[in-house]
């Protein structure tokens, strides 16, 4: 049981320490609380064991219209004695005077206290006095009442009591019930001054409320950006769609190389970029592929537009535009890929990429960067893997190895572009690259299974997770 | 990235040298062969598409013999030239498929499991660099069956022949309509009239590229001798296609005896060894190693080249089914694979450069921050979504629809132009959930240009059953006042059904409208089963807190 008091328990339980036994209006007028806020701090007390309730019954009286005009004139028999105090009367005078019931009433009882005595004539009776007439108990009870209500214990000739009832309308009888409050023994030994003003409940159950906040993935993005640019890397900002130039050609991704099929890239209906890059790029990259690839390369292929299948054309765009001599840049956004959505596919996700022109720009380097990078996302246990980009060559990726499923994991890529992407573009030095897809390590982060659930905004799992 | 499925038994086999499966499968990814799935004795591996000479067991076993020291260097071929096997080509496949190469491999023996890894090396062949059959395509046949010389030329579409697996005569169109070959690969020819076929000296069908072969030289474990003719429609992707099939028959124990080929610009092909001098420079350039010319060599040999110190450079000799080397840039990688990726040291250099955050970031993120702040919950949508959601259940105006092409999704179609119906879309989806629900979306959306114009706009939608359009005004106003001091006004815009009628404006900041906002109207949330009041706004960011 938590003894953690309301100020209105509180304010009761120290006047009943006092005071044992209080109605509620005692309490009020000793608490100075409102009759309301003592019952429901009564309630609140007896639920929690510390008061009771003792309830009884009040009966008490007052005068009814007949008491109370027999209060100022006397009852029907004293009335009827007053009359006749200078001398006998008949019935016919008497029945005039005293009008209604009342003369029945005043004979009848006269008689019955021995008053009068009664002369029959020919035609009518005369009544007399036959003794001094005494204050009857009748008569003390109701002057004792007055126009005061008393209650029943004040009352101590209960017969006459009895007998005023019996009397219409001369005695009003009501009956309350009352309430009693006193303390258990455990609240008597209380002591309330021990928890401060204010305090509640602490261990009671609360509705529950939901926090306003980012998208768990977008939190991921953000602190994936925050790493790159940690690392030094400065963002750059580029479209999503773009002409296959960009994303194909100048990555030196043969024109019928399966990925620029239409079952793998997103193509736009109608839409063509008439001059997807300068006529000296065009040149150079229709040369390089048509001697690498042995093929004749054709310029209205890349004015196709596709939505982008990875942000590495955003970051070699720039370094054709820009030809920086030293500098580590990234891009980061949404990339598109044709597939059949399922549980680890989806048809557009996130992608980061970095790359690296200028100083430091071996492979060791590279690789010491993503130890780094990894090592700021907590992920210690990595190693690397040759693979394979039509447009990076020599290749690698990261494995990170995850202890809740036991086994490594594929992460970024990464590799040196080669020199057919950066030659035709006249960039000169070696270019690192490396960079990859961010659900799958919100996936790991957020411990999900099927990675459209970043897309679901499911109140449910955005609002606990 | 193609699979195959290997026996670690018979690579062991073929590797010789008594290595251990934990041996054989610790180097496998060194070879930049991921392990897929292992089942016992069975693991399924995925090979890059620059080295198809991986599609075998052979080829790995070529490999594997390398990076574990037991044989390096290149697997020494030699051709016989006895002038018994030719093959002539027709001047008519000039527009069809012009170009045949081959070569006979004689005296192995194949068992069906080695016949199993070349049916499916054929096929990943043709489905990677033979771009589905069309750039080149692989027949293999049993040698002894057929009398030479052989004719690669053109015939009738009522030609008629037993093709493989079958016991019946049918014609080219028959052939086309009920294989499943002519079913896959009958595009690649399309309405030809002129159909190509190969046929030997006794005008007996032996294939009708690139479709089928006949059944009358099908190779079985019995085949000792074995034609192999490529055809296709360039000569070095033919050429390409056939040193992977010679070098993986050469590792099965065959020899070979030269094929000539002759006419209308095809010739015997010379299937010689290159060879790139390498510039050591770039080891420690582009590796960061620091190596001796013999260590590059050595390197080299592991990745089955030769390769000898000549002066200060090294002269690499390279094979020809590996056409995946292009220059020195390849030959790097050829010797960190030999050198072991696992074996290379990270290293951390400090950064010369400072990063910094892109201003679009750095000013969405302000008004992220605010919008939480303002009590709501960051949703995030795909930007290419369906007509259904973006247009017709929110009953927008579709007339500058933006559509892809083939999506392979139906909820994937049409590139948005707003954000409010996919917030909309998600509310429908989270009936169930407690209310009051108040979400924000910050992203790019799509209009037609020059070609095509990206914007990042943000929107905001609130629904709970008291909610109206001054409270989503006033938290606009917020939205814009906080950080950025935008001061915004709403004017009374025309009606649109997307908003309760009366209740919705434009929203003009300097006199320009930068968006829209209003009480979203109760029949579309009605299709959207929404069952309380939502009001919601969206305003174009770009041209107004960045560039």
């Amino acid at each position: 049981m938590s003894q953690v008091f309301h100020d209105i328990e509180k304010k009761i339980l120290e006047t009943l320490q006092k005071v044992p036994n209080q109605n509620p209006e005692q309490l009020s007028k000793n608490t100075e609380l409102s009759i309301d806020q003592i019952r429901r701090g009564i309630e609140w007390l007896r639920l929690k064991g510390f008061a009771i309730v003792n309830e009884s019954e009040k009966i008490t009286f007052s005068l009814g219209p007949n008491g109370l005009d027999s209060l100022k004139n006397g009852l029907p028999e004293r009335k009827l004695i007053n009359m006749l105090k200078d001398e006998p009367k008949t019935f016919e005078q008497i029945r005039s005077a005293l009008s209604g019931a009342g003369f029945n009433v005043a004979i009848a009882n006269a008689k019955k206290n021995g008053w009068i005595k009664i002369e029959k004539d020919n035609s009518d009776s005369l009544v007399s006095i036959k003794e001094k007439p005494i204050e009857t108990p009748e008569e003390k009870l109701l002057s004792f009442i007055g126009e005061k209500t008393v209650s029943q214990e004040e009352i101590t000739n209960s017969l006459a009591m009895k007998i005023l009832l019996s009397r219409p309308n001369y005695i009003i009888q009501t009956s309350e019930k009352l309430k009693t409050i006193s303390l258990t023994d455990a609240a008597l030994s209380l002591d309330t001054s021990i928890s401060s003003s204010g305090a509640i409940d602490v261990e009671a159950d609360v509705s529950s409320i939901f926090a306003a906040r980012t998208h768990p993935l977008q939190d991921t993005i953000d602190e994936i950006r925050e790493i790159f640019v940690n690392l030094g890397f400065s963002e750059i900002f580029g479209s999503m769609t773009q002409s296959s130039f960009w994303n194909f050609d100048a990555l030196f991704t043969p024109q019928d190389h399966p990925a620029r099929e239409l079952q793998d890239t997103f193509y736009l209906e109608d839409m063509e970029l008439k001059n997807p890059a300068t006529s000296s790029q065009i040149k150079n990259i229709s040369s390089s592929h048509s001697k690498n690839w042995k093929y004749d390369w054709k310029l209205s292929e890349s004015q196709k537009m596709v939505l982008r299948t990875h942000t590495t054309c955003v970051t070699i765009k720039h370094l054709a535009e820009q030809k920086p001599e030293n500098a580590r840049i990234f891009s980061l956004g949404r990339v598109f890929r044709n597939e059949k959505v399922s549980y680890k596919h989806l048809v557009e996700f996130n992608q980061i990429e970095g790359i690296v022109i200028g100083n430091n720009t071996t492979l060791r380097d590279l690789m010491g960067i993503q130890k780094e990078f990894y090592k700021k996302l907590g992920l210690t246990k990595i190693k690397f893997w040759p693979t394979f980009f039509p447009y990076t060559e020599p290749s690698l990726q990261t494995m990170v190895y995850n202890e809740k499923l036991g086994k490594w994991i594929e992460l970024f890529g990464m590799g040196i572009f080669r020199p057919e992407v950066t030659k035709p573009l006249g960039i000169d030095k070696p270019v690192l690259a490396w960079g990859g897809g961010i659900e799958r390590i919100a996936m790991l982060k957020y411990e999900l299974d099927d990675v459209r659930e970043f897309y679901n905004n499911n109140l449910s799992w955005l609002r606990s997770v | 990235m193609p699979v195959i499925e290997l026996n670690i038994s018979r690579i062991q086999k073929l590797v010789s040298g008594n290595v251990s499966k934990k041996q054989i499968l610790d180097v496998l990814p060194f070879l930049g062969l991921d392990i897929e799935s292992e089942d016992g004795d069975k693991i399924r591996i995925e090979y890059s598409p620059n080295r198809p000479d991986y599609s075998t067991e052979f080829g790995v076993a070529l490999g594997l013999q390398g990076l574990l020291g037991i044989k390096k260097g290149i697997q020494k071929t030699s051709i016989k030239k006895k002038g018994k096997f030719a093959i002539k080509v027709d001047s008519s496949l000039t527009k069809i498929r012009p170009y045949v190469t081959g070569i006979i491999a004689k005296n192995g023996t194949l068992d069906s499991d080695d016949i199993q890894q070349l049916m499916w090396m054929q096929e990943d062949l043709h489905n990677g660099i033979g771009r589905k059959r069309k750039k080149s395509s692989i027949g293999l046949h049993d040698a002894d069956k057929i009398s030479f010389p052989l004719t690669y030329t053109t015939t009738s579409r009522e030609h008629k022949f037993v093709p493989l697996n079958s016991n019946t005569e049918q014609t080219i169109d028959e052939i086309l309509n009920n294989t499943e070959q002519g079913q896959n690969y009958g595009w690649v020819i399309e309405n030809a009239k002129n159909i190509p076929i190969i046929l030997d000296s006794e005008q007996n069908t032996i294939s009708f590229p690139p479709i089928i072969n006949s059944a009358l030289t099908t190779v079985t474990s019995n085949t000792k001798n074995i034609l192999i003719e490529v055809t296709g429609i360039n000569k070095d992707s033919v050429e390409d296609a056939l040193s992977i099939v010679m070098s993986t028959l050469k590792m099965a124990g065959f020899e070979f005896e030269e094929l000539k080929i002759s006419g209308n610009k095809n010739s015997t092909p010379q299937l010689k060894d290159r060879t790139i001098i390498y510039d050591p420079k770039f080891t420690s350039e582009i590796l960061g190693i620091d190596m001796s010319l013999s260590n590059m060599v050595a390197c080299m040999k592991k990745c089955r080249l030769d390769a000898s110190v000549k002066g200060k450079k090294i002269a690499c000799i390279i094979p020809p089914y590996r056409f995946d080397i292009f220059g020195q840039m390849d030959l790097v990688e050829e010797i960190a694979l030999g050198y072991g990726i696992a074996n290379i040291e990270p290293k951390l250099s400090p950064s010369t450069t400072i990063g910094q955050k892109n201003d679009i970031t750095i000013k969405t993120e302000l008004i992220r921050k605010t919008a939480v702040g303002l009590g709501f919950l960051e949703a995030l949508n795909a930007s290419l979504t369906s007509k259904k959601i973006l247009y017709n259940m929110t009953k927008r105006n579709s007339s500058q629809i933006i559509s892809v092409l083939d999506s392979k999704s139906q909820e994937h179609t049409i590139l948005r132009d707003s954000l409010l119906p996919g917030l909309l879309e998600n509310l429908s989806k989270n009936i169930h959930e407690s209310y009051p629900q108040k979400l924000f979306e910050s992203g790019v959306v799509f209009s037609k240009g020059e070609p095509i114009h990206e914007s990042i706009n943000l929107a905001v939608i609130i629904a709970y059953k008291d909610t109206n359009y001054s409270e989503l005004k006033a938290i606009m106003q917020s939205l814009l006042r906080t950080n950025f001091k935008i001061n915004s006004k709403t004017k009374t815009s025309k009606n649109q059904e997307l908003f309760v009628e009366g209740r919705h404006a434009d929203i003009f900041v300097n006199e320009k409208k930068i968006g829209e906002i209003g009480e979203i109207n109760t029949e579309i949330l009605e299709t959207f089963r929404i069952r309380t009041s939502v009001a919601g706004f969206e305003i174009k960011l770009s041209g107004l807190i960045f560039d």
